[in-house]
């Protein structure tokens, strides 16, 4: 028995080692802490502040979420995939418009780049991107001014992208998180119908009255065209008919597949910055934007 | 009663799993046809933009003929292989696809190694511009054939996993799509010559 515990051990060893050299490879994207995440502390208190409220009453106006991320080094990764992973992993810009901007620096590779969400490649082109790049940060950034060319680039950016989208009228900012049915509310149909199934099964209904009840189940999962719901709906039934049958004892515990597939979905969160409440609306990039140097 | 109700239980698995791969196969094909509409969209973008870039070069660099021709050739060969989503399937016209894209990124790579040779041309801001709006687009044809790449793998995972290879195979008729290889990127990613 325990040198089956230690081979586990060891196992599980093997696959942290694993782990943490896989992470150590590749470059973690940052937490979203807030809308100017600075890294490399370039940025003074007032003008990171500042920064920060430019960009807090523009997306409250239009909408547009523009956020700033200054790395002190990519660490050897690629600046355009490394971006694009950002943006994506923050979702900038709200669901269904794709409005969001990166604005990526690394200090050490003295590289920055432009990301633009979809919904924006209309007006803040890829041209418009690199002219501002070349024209307002860069000149600056040589100049050793980082908090100066960080700025110019933001303003520029958010002049560039004010009058593409408005904000919606109303608290917004609620209505994102209930926009569409979450996997949460497919589960909960699941054990709903799961119950009704079980309860039926378990109460030694006629064979075929059972069958129609869970022909019927199964069509309501169906129509929600969710596979959680069904195996929800499963799980909760056998669960239930396990419960309710304790008389006839633990017979076909089959296997420790409940536990399994009751982890599979993981979480339904998503995404929440933190510190100031800002998270991203669930934007989406094509790898729009420009990159550049100084 | 009990083994009734595993009987019962393994049917309602059996069936919802089953039943649900069909509405998913449908999903996963549809998804990797837009994903397929987007890598053309991006790669028409650039052809776009090379009539602009080659008159522009050509404008300081007169004498380059060979390597202004291979693009503008490559642009024609690239341009003249359509794939739609539907004749997508066929892995033969896919390669060719790849293969007529891969040549005119090539030559695209030849073209701007020789424009740093020349200073007033690297200095032109419509060149700038030309290059930034290509570097762009490269950009997104990279984002869009990695998107396609993810819905392909997932579309023939479906295709081959049980039970949904049966829906597949006997109810849709699908079959597994191509997808791109890396023997390509690495044509792709050789540096072109430069002469000093």
């Amino acid at each position: 028995m325990s040198r089956v515990w230690r081979a586990a051990a060891r196992l599980m060893l093997c696959l942290g080692m694993v782990f943490v050299a896989a992470s150590a490879w590749a470059l973690d994207v940052p937490p979203l802490t807030g809308r100017v995440v600075d890294l490399a502390h370039v940025l003074p208190a007032d003008v990171a502040a500042s920064l920060t409220s430019d960009l807090e009453t523009h997306e409250a106006k239009t909408s547009n979420q523009v956020a700033v991320l200054i790395l002190p080094s990519l660490e050897g990764e690629p600046l355009e995939p490394f971006s694009h992973r950002v943006a994506t992993t923050w979702k900038l810009g709200q669901k269904g418009t794709d409005n969001g901007v990166l604005l990526l620096i690394a200090l050490r590779e003295r590289k920055l780049r432009i990301e633009v969400g979809y919904g924006l490649e209309g007006t803040l082109t890829d041209l418009r991107s690199a002219h501002i790049i070349r024209n307002e940060i860069v000149p600056r950034f040589r100049d050793g001014d980082l908090p100066g060319g960080i700025a110019a680039g933001v303003h520029a950016i958010l002049g560039t992208i004010e009058g593409s989208y408005k904000a919606e009228e109303g608290p917004s900012a609620h209505v994102r998180h209930s926009q569409e049915p979450s996997t949460f509310q497919y589960v909960l149909v699941g054990i709903f119908v799961g119950v009704m199934a079980g309860i039926m099964l378990s109460h030694g209904l006629q064979y075929t009255r059972a069958l129609v009840g869970s022909a019927l189940a199964f069509l309501v999962a169906q129509f929600a065209s969710i596979v959680l719901g069904v195996v929800a709906a499963g799980i909760t039934a056998f669960l239930l008919w396990l419960i309710l049958q304790t008389n006839r004892g633990a017979r076909g515990r089959r296997g420790n597949w409940g536990p399994d597939f009751i982890s599979g979905p993981g979480g339904f969160g998503g995404s929440y910055g933190g510190d100031i409440g800002f998270s991203g609306g669930g934007g989406d990039f094509g790898g729009g934007g420009a990159s550049g140097e100084w | 009663m009990g083994k009734c109700g595993i009987t019962l239980f393994s049917f309602l698995m059996i069936v919802s799993v089953w039943g649900c791969g069909y509405n998913d196969l449908q999903g996963v094909d549809e998804d990797t046809k837009a994903a397929w509409s987007e890598v053309i969209n991006q790669y028409q973008r650039r052809a776009d933009l090379i009539p602009n870039l080659v008159a522009t070069v050509k404008g300081y660099a007169a004498h380059e003929k060979d390597t202004l021709e291979g693009v503008v050739q490559a642009r024609a060969q690239a341009t003249g292989i359509q794939v739609t989503p539907e004749t997508l399937k066929d892995p033969a016209a896919f390669e060719k696809f790849q293969q007529a894209q891969a040549g005119l990124t090539s030559a695209l790579g030849r073209l701007l190694a020789i424009a740093e040779n020349y200073p007033n041309l690297k200095a032109d801001q419509n060149f700038r511009d030309l290059q930034s709006q290509l570097e762009g687009t490269e950009n997104r044809i990279a984002v869009a054939r990695k998107r396609y790449i993810d819905r392909v793998a997932e579309y023939n995972k479906m295709v081959r996993y049980f039970p949904t290879n049966l829906t597949a195979k006997f109810l849709l008729h699908l079959e597994e799509k191509p997808n791109f290889t890396v023997a390509d990127e690495k044509a792709v990613a050789k540096p072109p010559e430069v002469k000093f």
